[in-house]
Formats: C-alpha cells, sequence, structure tokens
C-alpha cells in the first residue's frame, strides 16, 4: 500500500518494522544510517518514515530537520530515549508522533494510519473535519458528537479543531497553546487542562474514563478516533 | 635612652680641635671669632648626640674659651659680663639644638617604620594575589611567620579544642575575637595573658568567624598597640586571600558534582536506552505469535515485566544519585490515571474501576514522575487483587488523595511503613512477580515531587494505598 522508509542502525529492529508493516500491506524500505536515509529518500516514493534517533553518524533530531526540508514526507520518531525533552524537542522540529521503544505493533500502525491519512487527503480548510464520532464544521463553527449537536466556547472549539486537524497526531502543549492563546502563553499548560476538562464535559460518553481527548504525560494531546 | 659615650668623645675632639685652632692663631682670629668658633662642637655634639653631649660640648667650651682666651689666661675667673654672656649662649645654642635634632631624628624613624609596615602590606599583598589562592595563603602565613613569630589561621566556629599550642585561656580569647570583632589576647585590653594574639579576618561589620593567631614574641616583650594595628591590617589581607581560596574551592566541588551528575544522568539514559532495543525486539516479535500460540503469550507477559523491572531500577538508580529534578506542573489527575491504565494490561479476571470527580483540582506535580507512581501503585493492586481494583481520587482541603483499592490479602498494620522500602515483600514471598522496587520508587519519586504515599487498609478487604498530593494553586486568568 505505503512504502515506508524505516531508519535503525539496528538489523533486528529493521527486520521486525518489516514484518510489523506487513500486516497492513506496507512496504518497509530501510536505512542504516543517516546518510542513506537521504539517499532513500531522495530517491522518492517514500510515503512515509520511521525514524531512530540513535544513529552512529548524525543526530537524529538534526534527521527529523533535514528529512522535514527535503519534502513533505511525515516522520514518526521512533526511539529508545524516553525523556520527555527530547519527545518535545523532536515534536517541534516537525515529527509527527513519536513511540518510544519498546513499541506495541498494533499502536505503531495506528499511528501510521493517522499520519498516512492526513497526509493523502485532500484537505481543504473549510471542509468538514469528521473524526470518529466528533464532526467539526470549521465553516459553521459547529460540532456534533454521534450527530447531536454541541455548543462550545471559541477557545474550545480552537482547541478541538488543532487537534483534529492533526487527525490522530500528538499535539504539543506548546503548540496548542501558541495556536489558540498565542505565543505569549505557550508555557501556561493550566489554560489548556481547563479547556480540555471542560470539552470532556461536552463530548466524551464518560468525562472520568477520556477515550477521545487522550493526555501523554507531560507531551501534548491528542485526539483519538474511538 | 642608653648612655652612649661617643657622643661625648666627638664632642671632646672638637672642644680640642677647636680649643687649638684659637690658642695657635690668635693673630688670625680675633676673641670674638674664637668665641663663634666655638658653636661649631656644641652645635656637632647636640645634633648628633643630643641634650648631653651638646651641654658637655657648651660647658666645655666656655670653659675652654675662659681658660685659655680670656685674660687672664689659663685661670677660670672672668673680669668681663661679655664673657658671661658667651657661655649662656653655648649653652643655649646646645639645648635648642638638641631638642630640634632630638625631634627631627623620631619624626624620621617613625617616617621610616611607617615605610617599612608600608612595605610590608604591599608584599605580603604580593605574596597573597598569587595563584593558586592556597599556596598563595600559605606563603602569605610562611612569611608573616618568620617576621612575628607563629601565626596560624583558625575557624571561630570549630576552635581547636584539643590542641596543645593553646591553652583553654587562648581559646576563650580567640573565641571572643571571633564573636564581637575585637582583637583579644597578647598585647590586648582583653585577656593579655593569653600567649597568642587573635585577630579577625574579616571586617567587623561581616559575620565571620575566621580569626587569625599570632604568637607572643619569643624575647618575651610585649606587643606594641602600634603592631597590634599593623597585624590587624595584615590579617585582613590573610582574610581576603582565604576568602578567594573558599570561593575557588566550592566552585570547583561544584563542578566536579556537576559533572558527575551529568555523568550518571548520561549513563542511566544509555543504559535505559541499551535494555530498550533488545527489548522491542523480543517483545514485538513475540506479540507477532501471541495470537497463536500461548508460550508467545506467556513469554510476552515476561517481557513486559522486563521492561517495567528496568524501568524501577533505573527509577531507584537515579533517587539513589539524586539525578531527579521534578518538574512543578499544573496536572488533572484523569489524564494522568487514564494515561497509567492505558500502560497496563489488566489480567481478564480483574475489572479496573475509577472514579475521578470532574470538579477535582489540579495536583501540583512532575507529569512523568507522576505517571511511573501511578503505574506502580496500579500495578502492585493488580497483583495482589483478587477480583477487583478501584481507584478513586478526592479532594481534601488544600490536598488531592487518590486511593488504589484491591480486594487482595491486605497488609498488617504493622506492615505498613515497611512495603515502601526497598526489596520488601511480605509473608518472605518471592515468587510474585514484582521486583520489591516498585513502591521502594512509588514513595521516592513521590517525596521527590512533595507527595506522600502511605498505606492501609482498604474497604474491599485488601490493601488500600493513597497518593496525597497538593493543588496547583496558580492563580487563573
Amino acid at each position: 500500500m505505503s512504502r515506508i522508509l524505516c531508519v535503525d542502525d539496528e538489523p533486528a529492529i529493521l527486520r521486525l518494522l518489516s514484518v510489523v508493516l506487513a500486516h497492513d500491506g506496507h512496504e518497509a524500505v530501510t536505512a542504516a544510517t543517516g546518510r542513506e536515509a537521504m539517499a532513500r529518500l531522495a530517491e522518492g516514493r517514500i510515503d512515509a518514515v520511521l525514524l531512530d534517533l540513535g544513529l552512529p553518524d548524525r543526530d537524529g533530531l538534526e534527521l527529523v530537520s533535514a528529512i522535514r526540508a527535503a519534502g513533505p514526507v511525515p516522520v514518526i520518531v521512533v526511539s529508545a530515549r524516553s525523556e520527555v525533552t527530547e519527545k518535545v524537542a523532536a515534536l517541534d522540529l516537525g515529527a509527527s508522533d513519536y513511540l518510544v521503544k519498546p513499541f506495541d505493533g498494533d499502536e505503531l500502525r495506528a499511528r501510521l494510519r493517522a499520519v498516512l491519512r492526513q497526509h493523502g487527503g485532500p484537505g481543504s480548510a473549510d471542509a468538514p473535519v469528521i473524526h470518529g464520532p466528533v464532526t467539526i464544521d470549521p465553516a459553521r463553527h459547529t460540532v456534533t458528537v454521534d450527530g447531536r449537536p454541541v455548543s462550545l466556547t471559541p477557545r474550545e472549539f480552537a482547541v478541538l479543531q488543532c487537534l483534529a486537524e492533526a487527525g490522530g497526531r500528538i499535539v504539543t502543549h506548546a503548540a496548542l497553546l501558541e495556536q489558540v492563546w498565542g505565543k505569549a502563553h505557550r508555557q501556561d499548560v493550566e489554560y489548556l487542562r481547563v479547556v480540555v476538562r471542560a470539552l470532556r464535559l461536552k463530548i466524551e460518553a464518560d468525562p472520568a474514563q477520556p477515550r477521545l481527548l487522550r493526555n501523554e504525560p507531560g507531551i501534548g494531546y491528542r485526539l483519538e478516533a474511538a | 635612652m642608653r648612655f652612649r659615650l661617643l657622643p661625648y668623645l666627638e664632642a671632646l675632639a672638637g672642644l680640642v680641635a677647636v680649643t687649638w685652632l684659637a690658642v695657635a692663631q690668635p693673630a688670625v682670629l680675633g676673641l670674638a671669632s674664637a668665641a663663634l668658633l666655638f658653636l661649631l662642637p656644641v652645635l656637632l655634639a647636640a645634633t648628633r648626640g643630643g641634650v648631653g653631649p651638646g651641654l658637655f660640648a657648651a660647658l666645655g667650651g666656655a670653659a675652654a674659651y675662659n681658660f685659655f682666651l680670656i685674660e687672664p689666661r689659663f685661670t677660670f675667673q672672668i673680669h668681663r659680663f661679655d664673657n658671661l654672656v658667651s657661655v649662656f649662649v653655648l649653652v643655649a645654642v646646645a639645648l635648642v639644638t638638641s631638642r630640634l635634632a632630638t625631634r627631627l631624628t623620631a619624626r624620621e624613624a617613625e617616617a621610616r617604620e611607617q615605610a617599612r609596615l608600608s612595605a610590608e602590606v604591599a608584599e605580603l599583598s604580593a605574596l597573597l594575589a598569587g595563584s593558586p589562592a592556597s599556596s598563595a595563603l600559605d606563603k602569605g602565613i610562611a612569611a608573616l611567620t618568620e617576621r612575628y613569630g607563629a601565626v596560624r589561621l583558625l575557624d571561630g566556629a570549630h576552635l581547636p579544642e584539643r590542641d596543645a599550642a593553646f591553652s583553654s585561656l587562648d581559646l576563650s580569647a580567640a573565641a571572643w575575637s571571633a564573636h564581637n570583632g575585637d582583637t583579644t589576647g597578647h598585647g590586648t585590653e582583653v585577656m593579655p595573658a593569653a600567649d597568642w594574639t587573635f585577630l579577625r579576618l574579616a571586617p567587623k561589620n561581616r559575620t565571620d568567624s575566621g580569626i587569625a593567631a599570632v604568637a607572643r614574641p619569643s624575647d618575651g616583650g610585649t606587643r606594641a598597640p602600634v603592631e597590634l594595628d599593623h597585624l590587624a591590617e595584615l590579617a585582613l589581607l590573610l582574610g581576603q586571600c582565604r576568602d578567594r581560596d573558599l570561593l575557588g574551592r566550592e566552585r570547583r566541588e561544584r563542578e566536579r558534582l556537576e559533572q558527575g551528575d551529568e555523568l550518571r544522568r548520561t549513563f542511566l539514559a544509555s543504559l535505559a536506552h541499551d535494555f530498550r532495543t533488545p527489548l522491542t525486539v523480543l517483545s514485538g516479535r513475540l506479540s507477532e505469535l501471541a495470537s497463536t500460540s500461548e508460550a508467545a503469550r506467556d513469554a510476552l507477559g515476561a517481557a513486559h515485566r522486563l521492561e517495567r523491572l528496568m524501568a524501577d531500577l533505573i527509577g531507584a538508580a537515579r533517587l539513589e544519585s539524586g539525578a531527579i529534578a521534578p518538574a512543578h506542573d499544573s496536572i488533572d489527575l484523569t489524564d494522568a490515571v487514564a494515561a497509567a491504565c492505558e500502560a497496563l494490561a489488566v489480567p481478564p479476571d480483574i475489572t479496573l474501576t475509577r472514579a475521578v470527580p470532574a470538579d477535582l483540582p489540579f495536583a501540583a506535580g512532575d507529569p512523568v514522575l507522576l505517571h511511573h507512581v501511578l503505574v506502580n501503585l496500579i500495578d502492585n493492586a493488580l497483583r495482589h487483587a483478587r477480583q477487583q481494583v478501584a481507584l478513586h481520587a478526592e479532594a481534601a482541603q488544600d490536598h488531592i488523595l487518590l486511593h488504589v483499592d484491591d480486594d487482595g490479602p491486605g497488609i498488617p498494620e504493622a506492615e505498613c511503613e515497611r512495603i515502601f522500602q526497598r526489596f520488601q515483600r511480605l509473608d518472605g514471598n518471592d515468587r510474585e512477580s514484582g521486583s520489591g522496587l516498585g513502591l521502594a520508587i512509588v514513595r521516592g519519586f513521590a517525596e521527590a515531587m512533595g507527595m506522600t504515599a502511605t498505606a492501609s487498609s482498604a474497604p474491599l478487604g485488601g490493601a488500600r494505598l493513597t497518593l496525597a498530593m497538593t493543588a496547583y494553586r496558580a492563580a487563573l486568568q
């Protein structure tokens, strides 16, 4: 279905990724170094990149920027580095998502599907965004959950729209805050927490056990297509 | 003043020379000129020798003048009043000149002494400016020891009680100096019987317990106040150098610690990294097989436990090395509990219920550390439960409490503290799958974030583990 470039210096991981991707019918193209990865990318026909940050020849974060600069190919970082700062840095540099090793095969495929859907679709700014039970119509500023309209405040709407546009990808706290509140409020996570809590009361079936608005501790939120 | 013979001899020689000249050359020198000539030895003697030799020369000169030159010669008879005047003049000249000369000499000596002291200050400053500060300080102390006798630096807060060099009186004087900032001990008014003089290393207005001890002069004399003032000045110079030395030491120590921390962090991060790569292959491959093979399912479960065991070990190492700097963020417990529950596989025979009120205040903490804490708490409950694990959160005054209850065997009251210690499992049961680290990490991370973790009995019959968090009080606009 899609050609996925897998970049990792560990051959066993590359073989594992090939098997995991084959489940969804994807073809894995492998590279063991940053240089090799850029060469494969230049050959074209790559739909997404699964990137390990610990490469022998190049810093992985630097490679994220390089791949993003080379073209519109989405990058999912698959790394053994689990520090929050590392994840946020990768996402800020343009990575679409971040998975920590050891990863779950199902989860990897789900994230990849979200990323591919995002980049494959035609995407018009005013087209309604449908995300699981949630439908967001930016033109009319309306949101329906399971067909039932809900009324949101402008902030709530903006946060939901940001998450929906990311199509299941994680959006960092800082990115959400910057887009909805402005640059000056990049650090004010509690603003976001208040709005997310209110949103959950309106759109989640059980706000205490959120299925749509998912949090990743210390990183950000994603809108899950439950 | 000591008696010195030389000026008298000089005066005598001068008198003899002048008398000889006057007697031998009467034709050339008139009587009046001869009288003037006698002023010379008087001036000379008074300038060089002071009052004594001056008067000696004046009286001797008058006598010689009278005896050898005034008629009748070779007698001491005085016939004319003006001859008497010349005697008076000589005496007066002797007195005035000697006074002036003495004063001048004294002032000169004073200036010389002042210059010597200034030179000493400059010399010491130069010595102490050297680097490194510690060896400069040693050199400075050595230089002072050479000039003034033994010099030691003491810390008034930790006086050398057992040092044979200091008597109890010395120590009292030292303590007084450190406490009140005065110069004490030998040569001063405070405990002058002490064998040492104690001087402050820092100006009086600074709280500093450093003092310099200078031994009593070895010749048995007493130090003059001027000398003590000078020593006080030198002690301040020593103090400045000591400050420089201490600052340098502190900086080096800090750098050493920082490097150590950095090294530990890097080591732990690379350790985690090295564990995760093979674990990824292991659990990835096993999960591919798990749908068809029960053996693979068991192995996968073991691989997952290994993962968490590794996370716990690294967490314990981080706690041990103090390499934890918790963030202080606002946390919605709904988020935190959801993320922790997702991270765990709930066994099919256990139900996990959660009740987190939607209006619960935000908690203050580090989201990543809290995640680890919650995963361990819930995992612990899942491992001990028979059928049920219940999470519920409540607000209590300034705190937010999260209870994790199970319906397992529970914890005897006496053991409620012990379970948070490392490698503790109840009943010596080591077949359970826990690492024995999980709850120790719960407590360690919780305390690092300013939270508390306690154990008690649950309404379900098993154990209740409670995490108490502080509410996040940042003002919202």
